[in-house]
C-alpha cells in the first residue's frame, strides 16, 4: 500500500502540530499511542497505529524531559513507525526499524534548536534595552514556531524515503536482526522503567514495588487495578502522615527511627 | 520612582495565563525559558510601569536564567506581578529570589508528577490495553490530560492572589501529598514491570530424551523474573554508574540481537 501526496503531508503536520504541542501548550502530553493512532487514521488503518503506539507508549514509560534535557523523542518513533508498518504491511518490527533510530537521532536537532534559542533571547533582550518592545514581541515567539520543526522535518523524511529504504533492508534483512528487534520491543520498556526508579524515593517506599509485582505477576492482576490499590494505599499514608505532623515530637521520633532502618 | 504603578485586573491575569501556554518553547542552555517569560508577562508589566526605563530595568531582571516546570510555573509568575504590582521596582530584588528560591523545588514536584507519575501510571493502562487493539486506555489518558491542561491558567490567579504565602503554607501538605503519590507510582511500577517488560528465553535442553525448557523452569520459579532482573540491572546502572539512557537503549537492542542471534532469546 502506498501513500498519497495528501496523506505524508498530513503526516508531517501531525508531527509539527506534536512538537509545537510539546513545547508550548503541553494539551496533549507525552502519548505515543494517541500520534500512532492518529497515524494510522490517516492511512485507514487505526488499529495498527494503535497497536505501534502503544508498544512505544510502552517503552517511553518514565522517559521524562526533566529540566530541557534531550531525550529521544518516542513521538516522532511512533509517528514513523506507525507510518512504516501500516504502508509496508510488513509488521511492527519493521516500522521500529526506521522509527526508533530516527526518534534517537531527534535529540540532536533538540540540541541545535536550543543553541539557536540562545541567539532569538539575545536578540530580544537587545530590542528591549533599546525599548523598541513591539519587534522584542515579536522576536521570541519565532522560537516557538521554528521548535516544531525538529520533528516535522525527520518526519517528512523517513516518510517519504522511508518506505523504499525498509523494503530494500526487509529484502535482506536476516531473521536474527527482525527476531532481534522484537525482543528489543520487549525489553527496552524495562530502561524507562528503570530511570523512573531513580527518581523516586526508593529507599523509604521501595518495599511497595513488591506488592504491585506480586499482584500482577503472580496473580496476573492488570495495571488498572493495581492502580485502584495503590490509590488506596496513598489515601492511607496521606492520611497518616497529616496525622504526624499534627504531633510534632512523634514525628520526629519517627523520622529518626525511619532513618535509622534506611541505614 | 514616585511615579505610580498600574493596577491589574482580572482581565491582564488571564491574557498572561493564555501566553503562558507558550511555555518551554524558548528554551536555550544560557537563560532556560527566560525570553518565554517575558513574553508573556510583557503586557502585564507594561501596565504596571509607565515609564520606560523602570520597564526596561523589569524586563532585564526577568531575562535572566529560568527555568521552572510550565505546570506550576505559573504559581511563581502570578506572585511576581503581585510583588511588582505593589512596590515596582523596589521589588526586583526580591522577586529574583523568589523566582530562583521557588523554581527548583516546584519543578521537582511539578517535574515528577506531571512528566513521571501520571504519564507512566496512564501510558502503562493505555499501553497494555492498545496493543491488544483496544483504544479505552488511550481515551481515559487524553480525558484525564485535557482536563488537567485546562486548570492550568487557575494557577496563576491563585498565585497572584496568594502571593509569597502560598508555598509556605502549602510546604507540609505538599511534602505529604508528594509522599503519597509516590507510593502509588512504586506499586503501580511493580505491577507494569511484568505487564509490559518481555524477555523469553529460547533454549531448550535435552537430556536422555527429556526436553526442558529453560523458559517454563524460569516461569515456575517466578512469573516475569527476567523482566525483574532486567530491570534491577538497569536500575543499578542508571543509580550507581550514572550510565547514560542513550547508551542502555542502544546496548539492549544490540544485546537483543546477539541473543536472537544465537537463540538464546526469542520474541
Amino acid at each position: 500500500m502506498g501513500m498519497s501526496f495528501l496523506q505524508a503531508s498530513s503526516i508531517t503536520l501531525l508531527a509539527y502540530i506534536y512538537n509545537l504541542d510539546r513545547h508550548a501548550t503541553q494539551f496533549f502530553g507525552k502519548m505515543p499511542i494517541l500520534y500512532g493512532a492518529i497515524t494510522g487514521m490517516i492511512l485507514g488503518d487505526v488499529k495498527t497505529g494503535l497497536m505501534v503506539g502503544a508498544t512505544l507508549q510502552l517503552m517511553s514509560l518514565g522517559v521524562a524531559n526533566i529540566g530541557g534535557s534531550s531525550m529521544p523523542d518516542y513521538i516522532v518513533a511512533a509517528i514513523i513507525s506507525a507510518a512504516i508498518s501500516v504502508t509496508t504491511g510488513k509488521g511492527i518490527a519493521a516500522g521500529m526499524a526506521i522509527g526508533l533510530p530516527v526518534g534517537m537521532l531527534t535529540m540532536n536537532l533538540d540540541v541545535i534548536v536550543k543553541l539557536i534559542n540562545s541567539a532569538i533571547a539575545k536578540k530580544a533582550q537587545t530590542f528591549a534595552n533599546r525599548k523598541q518592545f513591539g519587534k522584542m514581541q515579536k522576536m521570541i515567539p519565532i522560537a516557538t514556531f521554528m521548535y516544531p520543526l525538529e520533528a516535522a522535518l525527520p518526519v517528512f523524511l523517513a516518510v517519504v524515503f522511508g518506505k523504499t529504504v525498509v523494503e530494500s533492508i526487509l529484502n535482506f534483512m536476516p531473521q536474527w536482526f527482525t527476531v532481534g528487534l522484537n525482543v528489543a520491543g520487549g525489553m527496552l520498556p524495562a530502561v524507562g522503567i528503570a530511570m523512573l526508579l531513580v527518581y523516586m524515593p526508593m529507599k523509604r517506599y521501595g518495599y511497595w514495588i513488591i506488592i504491585g509485582f506480586v499482584l500482577s505477576a503472580f496473580l496476573k492482576m492488570p495495571v488498572l487495578g493495581v492502580a485502584l490499590l495503590g490509590c488506596a494505599a496513598a489515601v492511607n499514608q496521606f492520611k497518616n502522615e497529616n496525622t504526624h505532623n499534627t504531633n510534632v515530637t512523634a514525628t520526629m521520633a519517627n523520622l529518626n527511627k525511619e532513618d535509622m532502618e534506611d541505614e | 520612582m514616585s511615579e505610580p504603578l498600574g493596577k491589574l485586573n482580572k482581565r491582564d491575569l488571564i491574557k498572561t495565563a493564555l501566553r503562558h501556554y507558550i511555555g518551554v518553547s524558548t528554551y536555550n542552555y544560557d537563560t532556560g525559558t527566560a525570553s518565554g517569560l517575558v513574553w508573556e508577562m510583557f503586557p502585564a508589566l507594561r501596565k504596571i510601569y509607565k515609564k520606560d526605563d523602570d520597564l526596561v530595568q523589569s524586563l532585564n531582571n526577568h531575562f535572566k536564567f529560568y527555568n521552572c516546570n510550565p505546570w506550576l510555573s505559573p504559581l511563581i509568575t502570578g506572585a511576581t506581578l503581585a510583588m511588582e504590582e505593589k512596590n515596582g521596582i523596589q521589588s526586583l530584588e526580591a522577586v529574583q529570589n523568589l523566582k530562583v528560591g521557588l523554581m527548583g523545588p516546584l519543578s521537582g514536584i511539578g517535574d515528577t508528577i506531571i512528566w513521571v507519575m501520571i504519564p507512566t501510571i496512564l501510558g502503562a493502562i493505555a499501553g497494555s490495553m492498545g496493543q491488544k487493539g483496544d483504544p479505552t486506555g488511550l481515551f481515559l489518558f487524553l480525558f484525564l490530560w485535557l482536563l488537567m491542561s485546562f486548570t492550568r491558567p487557575y494557577l496563576y490567579i491563585i498565585g497572584y492572589k496568594s502571593g509569597t504565602n502560598l508555598i509556605s503554607n502549602l510546604g507540609d501538605s505538599l511534602k505529604s501529598f508528594t509522599d503519597a503519590i509516590s507510593i502509588l507510582g512504586i506499586t503501580v511500577i511493580g505491577s507494569i514491570i511484568s505487564t509490559t517488560v518481555k524477555v523469553n528465553v529460547g533454549w531448550q535442553f535435552v537430556r536422555s530424551g527429556v526436553k526442558v525448557n529453560l523458559q517454563d523452569i524460569l516461569n515456575k520459579l517466578c512469573p516475569s523474573l527476567l523482566p525483574a532482573i532486567v530491570v534491577l540491572i538497569l536500575y543499578l546502572l542508571l543509580k550507581n554508574k550514572k550510565a547514560k539512557m542513550g547508551w542502555l537503549i542502544v546496548g539492549i537492542i544490540i544485546i537483543s540481537m546477539a541473543g536472537a542471534a544465537v537463540g538464546l532469546f526469542k520474541a
